[in-house]
């Protein structure tokens, strides 16, 4: 349950690779020596293992079209345990190296086996394993912030910081927890002397006017084809985050998610771990079972004690009847020019009130946009005639009869060839949506301001929200071949 | 003088190698205590200099005293430090572990390892910053760590303080509460551990360990015996196969089950991650101790089943790994299969996490394993096709994710079988399949390139029996490969390892045949260089393969160089026409090689002429020869070597690599130089002149005639003319042997190809040719090397001389021979007279030259000429031997005349030296003319040489 060393590393595609951070935990190393006995493989040096890690993953030698260390059909790239080839100072396979790579960050460690060598243990046998992705993943949030962006001058100051948050969270090689993202915000004070314990994930305590913010988002992704060979897909999944200001070393509140009537039941429920108790009901729902309508419905109840800093309480999917928007794309190849017909319909059930919506058409693999000759029922149409993409912007709102549609031609006479792309060749072409919808959810669920109950002595103040996401949402050219994306509807 | 710490640590944890190779680990040792010490230095740079001794212990502290000594140094400075510098106390402590662990003190009981670990309960224990500030506080959870470190690296350790360790963790309600437990819970499974091997410990004993009694006799050293073993370090959840230690105790163990609880029940309060280790170290303790029924965990499991975190849901996978059925029912583990394919697909999760869950559900702890769970992979008896179908693998996947979506639905399609409606399965994954052929086609990454072929390889190794597909891929792939012959390399390594793993499989070989028909068939207008390089090295592949006939390669190859306006052979590009080679080179160990012989041997002829690189043209030539004289099994055994030696996967560096491989060729081309000289040129006896004895006959037979000076002045005239031609008797010719020198490292038995390079020392000859012998073989005769050198002074010299060659396992080698010394008398010839000219026309030719000489009037430049008089003593006897032995070939007298010798000597270009030798009474006189009389000392000193050889023979 311990890791032998960890190692940060920073590259742009390949190139300018740098160890920006690495630890090795000497008394793991030891233990690691013992386990494996006459098999043990200690940690190289730290180019050695850059060096190696970048062939593992890929990386290296970004000129060359193959390298067979690198690039070897045999390799079983889909595990996420690497093995990293050592030469010396003994000759030997280090495994289990986890990486997870985001951006320019690559965040690697070597969990400890702490099973016998020979045969290899299966890394499901390996609990350190899991608590190396914890950690690793902990660290590339702390590193890169929850959005992800890499900052330069942030990632180094925070890269400054690692010593210290290392001595909280894993100072001899054993995590454990992930390094807080910042410090709370509201004031906290430290534990009064009392018989109830305060959780170690608590930094402290609150002080101050109860508040509950509670968040639901939805998030709905879709592949149209128009094709009656293939299906329609859409999925939905749902996030629900908290943010609690509770006084209490342990308070309880709890959420409840609800459902309308007639709504399918929440599926593939996952807690954070802060929940407490969980009805059995609650997690019997999964999205791979065959939907038998006899199957809880809700009130979905979600008792926990919270953390101070923002969380996600919990995640579900859900099974929608119909996609939110309905779209078709046809395209058709006429001499030097493409004719272009879209239609898009909004869902009766879906509220026509945008924060944004708009279609963006990349055309790939032919040359620059010359004439674009395109008329929209509604909205607004940009032409980047250099990235050969039409932006559609529907604004707000569709009109009254919930359909749009977009007809012409482009002519792709521009002066230089326009962006390739391997999978979008000859008519293989779609549309990609991107929306928001504040105040709705498409399963409908929703959490009732006054379903939200802290047990505390003052009166909380409870905010809650909701809104649809698009993600993925494409629609494919239905007179080219599009691109499989599940094989679920074919079997 | 500051020094910078900063630079200095970063520098030694890059490479502590390299930075102790500036000073020693004692030195550095000693400047990091000595700095440590120091109270200018601030407390973050002390930090800092703590960490090598956190990281490389055994670097800095290589034997147990040394670490011996460190610790009580750092204990020293951790007395010294104010308890307000919390950080940096914690790292000392840190430090202290790793020294102590690393250097076996811990192990040994040592006396710092008492001290420190006397120290460490001693903070534990303080709990007097209750209302203190948190960075206090932080100090008391380092001391935890560090003791669960101790007792994790030495178990045992802390049996005996189980009792104050769990008050110590139930008194705390601030979060260092967490600390405690996990010290507490590790504390308590090496204890139950050691218990279990103890024989008659039972649940007298457990209470005893428990309730901290330790007046139990056999504790006192039990921690000691259980040491040197590493399976109490190891964990005890190992699936199926793993058996677990126990401890009988019966029904009632009362106290390990209150001991239980309490920690179960505040495990909420536990981050995730210290969450999951607790309950991993109590479900190896439940496991050891049967008295204790699993369920004490059944009120965490479904906070655990719902959960969101990775690592709370595996510590799930291993209690159920550990309990099966006996904590969970057939519902569970049907739900918890589900679960963890909607979590291998959850849009939520990151691509390592649902990797994870995938790999969870390849080594799934069922509750009645079929399986012996050997560490393979194998499905679970639940997954369906219909529940797997949720993981089938899309374009859309990143790289791995796909590829693990691959190989766990072939195996779950494998399992089906193709017949029916579960074909329909395979039939996607195949069609998958082509997806990603066709991205490759448009122009994938690297990525996607290398992602397809890993596909494809998957997808062969369950379904290469399938023949509709299998077949169907590789005539994609042909097609593939003629857009894209760089994909070369790939589809060789495809094919090779599809060969390794299915051996039984011959798909290999007709991916290998349709690749030779696609490139042999397929128009060569188009054909560019870059293709012919790729072609060539698939073909070079396919000619490795026994089972394929070679015709087509070989016209291919034919009528890729032959067309006189093949642009290939006239391009002379060394590289292509190795490539080339390399096919041919392949071919001639190719067992249908007697059907191909006479094709081959047009191309390899063809390529020694046409071809427009020297190298390629000899080594074709070679080729050629080889194939010509040697018979198949000799080729073979010339030739194999290198294949079968190291087969395809090493590249070894022999001839036939220089030949075959087009990659890796710099090292290849590395000639290696010998230690010392292996052969040398010695001069060859010369060879016996016949024509001498003739002329002598036919001078016998002539009619003598005393020349007149007007006759002499005639043939002197005769002979100039005859240097009008400047290249007339302008070398001389020197015969020599090549020889082994002894003695001979038999390595060098055999050498092939040698090429003999000579340098000039002085300006005095013309620069001179390289010379190739063929073969140099120990064993026979030494071959004959004719050194042609041509004067311009024809003055004695040295050459240097070197040689490239080839040995037998194919290297190439530089070696130096010993100098070789050209000798004044080397460069003597016999006066080039006109054939027709008798011994009277070489007499008048003597008298002219001399007459010229002497009268300091004639043609040659006086300036030049010169006489001159050496004089030795020489019996006559001597004297007839010496001019037997050293002027024959150039006496112009007859050898019976005793009274005067005259000898010619014709140095080329266009010198002469002149001899009238006669005895006088008192000595020899050697009367000498030259016309160049920068000879002169020349000669006097080979005079005196032979002279002087002749007097000691006769003395």
């Amino acid at each position: 349950m311990s890791v032998r060393a960890l190692w940060i590393i920073s590259h742009e595609k390949g190139e300018n690779v740098s160890l920006r951070f690495s630890r090795r935990f000497a008394t793991v190393e030891h233990r690691a020596k013992s386990l494996a006995a006459s098999s043990y493989i200690p940690v190289p040096e730290e180019r050695t293992v850059l060096q190696l890690l970048l062939t593992e993953l890929g990386l290296s030698d970004s000129d060359k079209s193959y390298v067979a260390l690198r690039d070897d059909c045999l390799h079983r790239q889909r595990s996420p345990a690497l093995e990293l080839h050592v030469d010396s100072p003994a000759k030997g396979i280090l495994w289990p190296v986890l990486a997870i790579s985001q951006g320019p960050l690559i965040l690697a460690c070597l969990p400890l086996v702490d099973a016998p060598a020979e045969p290899r243990p299966p890394l499901a046998s390996l609990l350190s394993v899991s608590q190396g992705l914890t950690l690793l993943a902990g660290l590339q949030t702390f590193l890169l912030g929850s959005g992800g962006k890499p900052d330069n001058e942030g990632l180094a100051s925070r890269l400054l910081m690692l010593p210290s948050v290392l001595l909280q969270v894993c100072p001899l090689g054993t995590p454990l927890d992930v390094p807080l993202l910042a410090a709370p915000a509201t004031p906290t004070v430290p534990t009064p002397a009392g018989n109830q314990k305060q959780p170690a994930w608590k930094t402290g305590l609150h002080r101050g006017r109860a508040v509950v913010n509670v968040a639901l988002i939805e998030t709905v992704r879709s592949m149209q084809y128009g094709n009656r060979s293939r299906q329609d897909l859409w999925d939905v999944y749902g996030t629900v985050t908290c943010k609690c200001e509770v006084e209490g070393v342990l308070p309880n509140v709890t959420v409840t998610l609800t459902l309308p009537s007639i709504g399918s039941p929440l599926q593939d429920i996952l807690v954070h771990p802060c929940v407490t108790s969980l009805d059995s009901s609650i997690l019997t729902a999964s999205s791979v079972d065959s939907y038998d309508g006899s199957a809880f419905s809700g009130p979905y109840k979600f008792p926990f004690s919270p953390p101070l800093e923002p969380f996600r309480l919990c995640s579900y999917t859900s099974q929608v009847p119909v996609p939110p928007i309905l779209g078709s794309y046809q395209l058709k190849e006429e001499e030097n020019q493409l004719r272009v017909s879209v239609t898009l319909k909004l869902h009766e059930s879906v509220k026509n009130s945008f924060e944004y919506c708009e279609a963006h058409l990349p055309f790939f693999n032919r040359d620059q946009m010359g004439v674009v000759d395109m008329k929209v029922s509604s909205g607004q149409l940009d032409v980047a005639k250099e990235k050969n993409l039409l932006v559609w912007g529907l604004g707000q709102k569709f009109p009254k009869s919930r359909e749009v549609t977009m007809e012409g031609k482009i002519s792709f006479s521009g002066p230089a060839p326009g962006p390739t792309d391997p999978l979008c060749t000859e008519l293989t072409a779609y549309i990609k949506l991107y929306f928001k919808v504040p105040d709705m959810t498409l399963s409908g669920c929703c959490v009732d301001q006054h379903s939200v109950q802290v047990y505390s002595s003052a009166k909380p103040r409870i905010v809650t929200s909701r809104e649809l996401l698009s993600k993925e949402y494409f629609i494919w050219n239905s007179t080219g071949t599009a691109p499989v994306s599940s094989g679920q509807m074919m079997l | 003088m500051a020094v910078n710490w900063a630079d200095r640590v970063s520098a030694f944890s890059r490479s502590p190698s390299r930075f102790l190779s500036g000073t020693t680990a004692e030195a550095f040792l000693a400047e990091l205590l000595r700095e440590l010490r120091d109270d200018r230095a601030s407390y973050s740079v002390k930090v800092l200099l703590l960490s090598p001794l956190c990281e490389h212990p055994t670097v800095l502290c290589p034997s147990r005293s040394v670490g011996e000594e460190t610790a009580l140094e750092l204990m020293s400075v951790f007395a010294q430090c104010p308890p307000k510098s919390a950080q940096f106390r914690c790292h000392i402590l840190l430090a202290l572990t790793s020294v102590l662990v690393c250097t076996s003190c811990v192990s040994g009981r040592s006396r710092a390892s008492q001290d420190f670990l006397d120290l460490l309960l001693q903070i534990a224990q303080d709990n007097s910053d209750l209302h203190g500030d948190g960075a206090l506080r932080s100090v008391r959870a380092t001391a935890c760590d560090c003791l669960r470190e101790l007792e994790a690296c030495s178990p045992g350790l802390l049996s005996q303080r189980l009792e104050l360790l769990s008050g110590l963790r139930q008194r705390e309600a601030s979060r260092l509460h967490q600390a405690y437990a996990g010290l507490h819970s590790l504390v308590l499974r090496n204890a139950v551990y050691q218990l279990t091997q103890e024989t008659g410990a039972g649940a007298e004993h457990l209470k005893a360990l428990l309730g901290g009694n330790t007046s139990v006799s056999w504790e006192a050293d039990s921690g000691q015996t259980n040491n040197k073993d590493s399976a109490i370090l190891s964990s005890l959840i190992l699936g199926p196969m793993g058996t677990v230690p126990t401890l009988q105790t019966g029904p009632d163990c009362k106290e390990l089950r209150t001991v239980l609880s309490s920690l179960l029940e505040e495990s909420y309060l536990l981050t995730p991650l210290c969450q999951a280790a607790l309950l991993h170290r109590l479900t190896e303790v439940v496991a050891m101790v049967p008295g204790v029924p699993p369920a004490v965990f059944r009120a965490q499991l479904l906070r655990l089943l719902g959960t969101s975190e990775v690592c709370l849901l595996h510590a799930t996978l291993l209690m159920k790994c550990a309990f099966t059925d006996s904590l969970f029912s057939v519902e569970d583990e049907a739900f918890i299969l589900k679960r963890l394919v909607v979590l291998s697909q959850h849009p939520l999760l990151t691509t390592p996490e649902k990797l994870f869950y995938m790999d969870c559900i390849l080594h799934f702890p069922e509750n009645r394993p079929i399986s012996c769970g050997d560490g393979d992979e194998t499905l679970p008896v639940l997954l369906t096709a219909r529940l797997a179908s949720a993981l089938v693998p899309t374009v859309f996947n990143d790289s791995a994710t796909m590829l693990a979506r691959l190989n766990l639905l072939s195996l779950v399609y494998l399992e089906e079988g193709e017949e029916g409606e579960e074909g329909r399965g395979l039939a996607y994954l195949y069609e998958h399949l082509t997806s990603l052929l066709h991205i490759v086609e448009n122009g994938g990454s690297r990525e996607i390139v290398v992602t397809f072929f890993r596909a494809a390889f998957l997808f062969l190794l369950y379904f290469c029996h399938v023949e509709r597909f299998s077949n169907n891929l590789t005539e994609k792939l042909c097609k593939l490969y003629l857009r894209h012959t760089y994909l070369a390399p790939h589809l060789i390594n495809l094919a090779d390892q599809t060969q390794d793993k299915l051996t039984e499989s011959n798909w290999a070989v007709g991916l290998l045949k349709a690749l030779q028909g696609v490139i042999t068939e397929a128009p060569l207008a188009q054909l560019t260089l870059q293709d012919l390089s790729w072609h060539l090295k698939m073909l070079a592949r396919v000619a490795e393969e026994g089972d394929i006939p070679q015709r087509s390669t070989l016209s291919f190859l034919s009528s890729v160089i032959t067309p006189s306006s093949s642009s290939l052979c006239v391009s002379g590009n060394w590289r292509l026409g190795n490539s080339l080679l390399g096919v041919c080179r392949r071919l001639l160990v190719h067992p249908s090689l007697d059907s191909l012989l006479i094709p081959l041997a047009d191309v390899l002829q063809h390529l020694t002429c046409r071809y427009g690189d020297t190298d390629i043209q000899d080594h074709a030539r070679l080729y050629y020869t080889l194939l010509t004289t040697l018979s198949r099994e000799k080729l073979a055994g010339v030739l194999a070597q290198g294949l079968t030696e190291g087969g395809r996967q090493v590249k070894k560096r022999t001839l036939s690599c220089i030949m075959a491989e087009g990659e890796g060729l710099t090292s290849l081309l590395t000639i290696q130089q010998t230690e010392k000289a292996i052969f040398r040129l010695t001069e060859a006896h010369p060879e016996p002149r016949e024509e001498t004895q003739s002329d002598k006959q036919r001078d016998l037979n002539q009619t003598e005639t005393e020349s007149g000076p007007g006759e002499a002045k005639a043939a002197l005239e005769a002979y100039r003319a005859q240097f009008d031609d400047p290249s007339f008797a302008s070398e001389i010719t020197l015969n020599y042997q090549l020889a082994h020198i002894e003695p001979v490292n038999p390595h060098f038995d055999q050498l092939f190809s040698i090429r003999l390079h000579f340098n000039l020392t002085d300006d005095h000859y013309e620069e001179l040719s390289d010379i190739s012998v063929p073969c140099l073989f120990r064993e026979r005769s030494p071959p004959k090397v004719r050194l042609r050198l041509k004067p311009r002074r024809p003055y004695p010299t040295t050459l240097h001389a070197s040689a490239i060659f080839t040995t037998q396992d194919g290297l190439s080698w530089l070696t130096v021979l010993p100098d070789i010394h050209v000798a004044f008398q080397q460069a003597f010839m016999s006066p080039p007279a006109p054939p027709a000219w008798g011994r009277g026309g070489r007499l008048s030719l003597f008298e002219g030259l001399w007459d010229e000489i002497s009268s300091e009037g004639g043609e040659t430049d006086p300036a030049d000429s010169a006489t001159s008089l050496f004089c030795c003593q020489l019996k006559e006897a001597a004297l007839i031997a010496l001019m037997e032995k050293h002027f024959l070939p150039y006496l112009i007298s007859d050898l019976s005349d005793e009274e005067e010798f005259k000898v010619l000597f014709f140095l080329p270009p266009q010198s002469h030296v002149l001899l009238k030798i006669r005895s006088e009474e008192d000595a020899v006189h050697f009367n000498i003319a030259t016309d160049n009389w920068q000879l002169l000392p020349h000669i006097s000193s080979y005079l005196l040489t032979i002279t002087s050889s002749q007097e000691d023979t006769h003395s």
